[in-house]
């Protein structure tokens, strides 16, 4: 469960520029952000943005022509870079691990690097394969090329978070990866961070992404101007100008189910029997629940079939023939949008819901959810309204400081409504 | 006498030779992987420097063998030493071109990640670029290896060692019963040997080579 | 260094540099004494991949002109000191009478002749050894070819003398084994190299089996059979100065007789003049091979 202490860092970029030699236009211009400690920011923006350049010289690795990097209460800007770089995690598109070391050896690289004995590395390493959902067991001696994309991605999480470094770098880390995948490292990056609180950065082109993902997002534009940073839900229902709204695309409404997740609406319980049960009890239990319905969970206690009255009867007592499968269940990670296209989907009117080994949790039903969005839709409406308020506010100050000649860009955009 | 009569009684003369032969292309080839991979470190971040180390390497090695031993007789006498120059010249090539090479081929993805997660250059270097690139290197030093086996045998004119020794005396001996003996004895020597180098590369291959790289 | 270099392998297919890896091993087993493509004086060709600011990859001036003026630079200063050096009788017996020419001559004969045999041995048996018949057995030809380089060229050459007496002939025939190897090693590599949907396109608008070869394959196959021509010449040209040992002539009695006699002037004479000529020839070869490159390969080929 979520606490509240935040084991980040906050990182401020004041002023910061990248100019190329023989480039009259800087690649990056005059960026200036404030991330809170514990905050998952997303830069997106059509590629060539900026957006990249931008993230790489928070670690340095492009050295900004001008402006100030403070990460914690520390200029960071002139230190010792290899010393910056290893209090801060970085994981990049297609992971980038080193293919001629074990992942066990790939994850202890930092943690060895800063002199941690032997016995914690170790031990770090098994902590940090059992946090990314990976069997220590099994993962440890193998080499990069023996895992899959996605399990190559949650490795090079793991190597990013293995020094415990309280602010972590993401350049389009899960790029490279099918839709499928990238949906289950999206959850399990929500999950991490719930537990983990670190400052988060993260690079990515794809707006839904960033919806799901971030606490706020920075629109940029070309030369990694922000054009709007804030909260998904103010970009969504209130895009600050043309750029923002057609970047948000089509759809918004629905992009709004991706902002809510299962657990924060009812998960209730549902009536379930074990596959091992006794045939006559699961024939009780049908005959006298409340519904007509009951879930059938396998051995492993995870979701198997949904058993309806009468179902038994047509398949005269079989339960392997009786009732429907269960096709797709959700995590209480998982957005509403998920749910509602797993409801969608299983055709049952409900969605299982499952822990983290697959286990049986509750389930969700289409009732909460069209009531859930309903009200979300409304209490957007009327932030809306708020928001207007507030950034009506804000651009006659701008106007104000421009004419004044001060310069208005930067963080002056990170006005919360 | 027979071909293995002759190496009968001649196997005391014939092993010396085949050590000698042995250490001085082993010797050589060490040397020339040090110099060789230093040069490929100092110049592959350089497009320029690069490609002059490949291009000096492989002029020389367009030299022909005698003319470069001819050239540095004059200079080092003769015996072993324009033997070690010589053999360790030529053994530069292949070890220099495969190690610009290796380690330019060196995804910048991984070097930018190295950099990323706070590896100095050095660490850098030792730990991921050279480990990365030693597959391309050793297969220069295999191929730099078998090239000198058969340019030791040239050297033995100017009165290096190895079995190079062993097809001279032949060549000296032309149109004696014996000819035919030595220099067979010898050019088989040098073939086992390539041969037994080669194996020991494969052996050498598995051993340095990461299980996560190995083709 | 170039754009080819920063491709990212595919994910999760094979770890980052070892397709590099394979590249350089093919090419190394494939031509264990390749020379490069580059000589000192001609950095334009050893940027494979420059891409927009490479220049066209024809002869420039300054390749034409740089080695060739090193070159005569060379001869004449040797010339120079030469003349100044003390002869004595035994070191003119060795130089006079125009034996110098004369070396230079069977030099130059053994070189020419047993790369023509080089080439209309190895080239054909290349492309028979690809031909869907006797594919199979490209690969066994290859081994044998890299297994033969272990043999020493010396050994060879004089265990033919043995075989077939003192003379040139037993010199050519060893040089025409030992250059043959890499030759064909090269026309198989650079006709497998080709992209097995260009030989189907070929047969799909209706060509012939021969013309496919003559039209398509062997085009795209040119830059490495040149390279294994160039190749086989540089060898050839190294190995020429072998012949002395087995009466062929050359180059290298001037330098063996320098040895014997210990007459440091001839054996620098026959050591430069080997070395100018086989410097001379790779240069030549590396035009040759500039001009005849089809142009639309340029790109993407070292």
């Amino acid at each position: 469960m979520p606490d509240t202490t935040a084991s980040g860092a906050g990182i401020a970029l004041e002023n910061l520029s990248k100019l190329y030699p023989g480039n009259p236009t800087p690649a990056v211009d005059n960026v200036s952000m404030d991330i809170k400690p514990g905050e998952t920011v997303i830069l997106v923006g059509p590629s060539g943005c900026g957006k990249s350049t931008t993230l790489k010289m928070i670690n340095r690795l492009i050295e900004p022509t001008s402006g100030r990097i403070m990460i914690g209460d520390e200029d960071v800007t002139g230190i010792d870079p290899v010393r910056l770089r290893r209090k801060v995690g970085y994981a990049i598109q297609s992971s980038g691990l080193f293919p001629h070391m074990t992942v066990a050896q790939n994850i202890a690289l930092v943690p060895k690097m800063i002199g941690w004995p032997k016995a914690r590395v170790s031990s770090r390493v098994e902590e940090m394969l059992d946090l990314v959902g990976l069997d220590p067991r099994e993962f440890h001696g193998r080499y990069p090329r023996q895992l899959s994309g996605g399990q190559q991605q949650r490795v090079g999480v793991a190597r990013a978070l293995a020094a415990d470094p309280p602010v972590l770098l993401m350049d389009e880390p899960f790029g490279a990866v099918d839709p499928i995948t990238r949906d289950h490292l999206q959850d399990e990056l929500i999950r991490l961070q719930h537990e983990l609180r670190k400052t988060i950065v993260f690079v990515t082109h794809d707006f839904d992404e960033a919806i799901k993902l971030g606490d706020r997002i920075a629109v940029l534009r070309e030369r990694s101007h922000i054009a709007q940073f804030d909260t998904p839900e103010a970009i969504l229902t209130n895009p600050a100008d043309d750029f923002v709204s057609g970047f948000v695309g089509a759809g918004a409404a629905l992009k709004r189910l991706n902002l809510t997740r299962v657990r924060d609406v009812g998960v209730v319980d549902f009536p379930t029997a074990s596959m091992d049960d006794p045939l006559q009890s699961i024939f009780d239990l049908l005959r006298s629940g409340a519904t007509n319905e009951i879930l059938l969970l396998d051995r492993h206690r995870r979701p198997y079939k949904w058993l309806r009255r009468g179902d038994l009867m047509r398949a005269k007592g079989s339960l392997a023939r009786a009732g429907t499968l269960v096709h797709d269940t959700v995590t209480r990670d998982a957005t509403l949008r998920d749910a509602l296209e797993a409801v969608l989907t299983d055709n049952a009117g409900r969605v299982a819901v499952t822990g983290r080994r697959g286990e049986y949790i509750g389930v969700v039903d289409m009732e909460t959810l069209m009531n859930n969005v309903h009200e979300l839709l409304e209490e957007d409406r009327l932030d809306a309204v708020e928001h207007r308020h507030a950034l009506e506010e804000q651009r006659a100050r701008q106007t104000r400081l421009a004419q004044e000649g001060v310069d208005p860009a930067g963080g002056a955009h990170g006005v919360k409504a | 006498m027979s071909f293995w009569e002759y190496v009968g009684n001649r196997h005391a003369q014939l092993l010396t030779d085949t050590f000698q032969h042995a250490s001085a292309v082993f010797q050589c080839m060490v040397l020339a992987t040090v110099l060789g991979v230093l040069l490929g470190v100092a110049t592959y971040r350089s497009e320029w420097a690069g490609n002059l180390a490949t291009a000096t390497t492989a002029t020389i090695l367009t030299v022909p063998s005698l003319a470069l031993i001819g050239l540095l007789v004059p200079i080092v006498g003769l015996g072993v030493a324009p033997t070690v120059i010589a053999l360790t010249l030529y053994g530069l090539l292949p070890v220099v071109r495969n190690a610009v090479v290796g380690l330019r081929g060196v995804d910048p993805a991984l070097i930018d990640a190295a950099k990323g997660i706070g590896m100095s250059r050095t660490a850098r270097l030792v730990r991921v670029e050279l480990p990365l690139a030693w597959p391309p290197i050793l297969t220069g030093i295999r191929v730099s290896t078998q090239m000198l086996m058969g340019i030791a045998a040239i050297a033995a004119y100017a009165s290096g060692p190895g079995l190079g020794n062993e097809i001279f005396r032949g060549i000296s001996s032309l149109g004696s019963a014996n000819a035919l003996n030595q220099v067979l004895s010898g050019t088989l020597g040098i073939v086992v040997l390539a041969l037994l180098f080669d194996a020991a590369y494969i052996v050498l291959g598995r051993l340095t080579i990461s299980r996560g790289i190995r083709a | 260094m170039s754009p080819r270099d920063r491709r990212r392998p595919p994910k999760g297919e094979r770890p980052p540099g070892e397709h590099e890896v394979r590249g350089v091993t093919f090419r190394d087993e494939a031509a264990a004494g390749e020379r490069g493509p580059v000589l000192a004086a001609e950095p334009a060709p050893a940027a494979p991949a420059a891409s927009v600011t490479r220049p066209p990859r024809r002869i420039t001036w300054k390749k034409a002109v740089t080695l060739p003026a090193v070159l005569a630079a060379v001869l004449l200063a040797t010339w120079l000191w030469f003349r100044g050096a003390r002869l004595d009788s035994i070191a003119h017996q060795a130089v006079d009478d125009g034996k110098v020419w004369l070396a230079l001559r069977q030099h130059l004969q053994l070189t020419a002749v047993s790369t023509f045999f080089v080439l209309i041995i190895a080239i054909p048996l290349g492309i028979a050894l690809t031909r869907a018949r006797l594919r199979r057995a490209a690969p066994f030809a290859v081994a044998v070819a890299n297994l033969g380089q272990a043999v020493p060229a010396l050994g060879l050459l004089v265990l033919l003398v043995i075989w077939l007496g003192i003379g040139a002939e037993a010199a050519v025939i060893g040089m025409v084994l030992y250059a043959v190897l890499p030759v064909l090693a090269n026309t198989v590599a650079g006709l497998k190299a080709i992209d097995p949907t260009l030989t189907e396109a070929a047969r799909g608008i209706g060509m012939s089996a021969p013309g496919v070869l003559a039209k398509v394959e062997l085009p795209l196959a040119v830059p490495l059979i040149l390279a294994g021509v160039r190749n086989a010449l540089v060898l050839n040209v190294g190995t020429a100065t072998l012949a002395t040992f087995g009466g062929g002539g050359g180059l290298g009695d001037l330098i063996s007789a320098g040895i014997i006699t210990q007459r440091m002037p001839v054996l620098v004479l026959g050591s430069v003049l080997t070395v100018v000529l086989a410097l001379l020839v790779d240069w030549l070869a590396s035009l040759v091979e500039l001009l005849l490159r089809p142009r639309g390969l340029e790109v993407g080929e070292s």
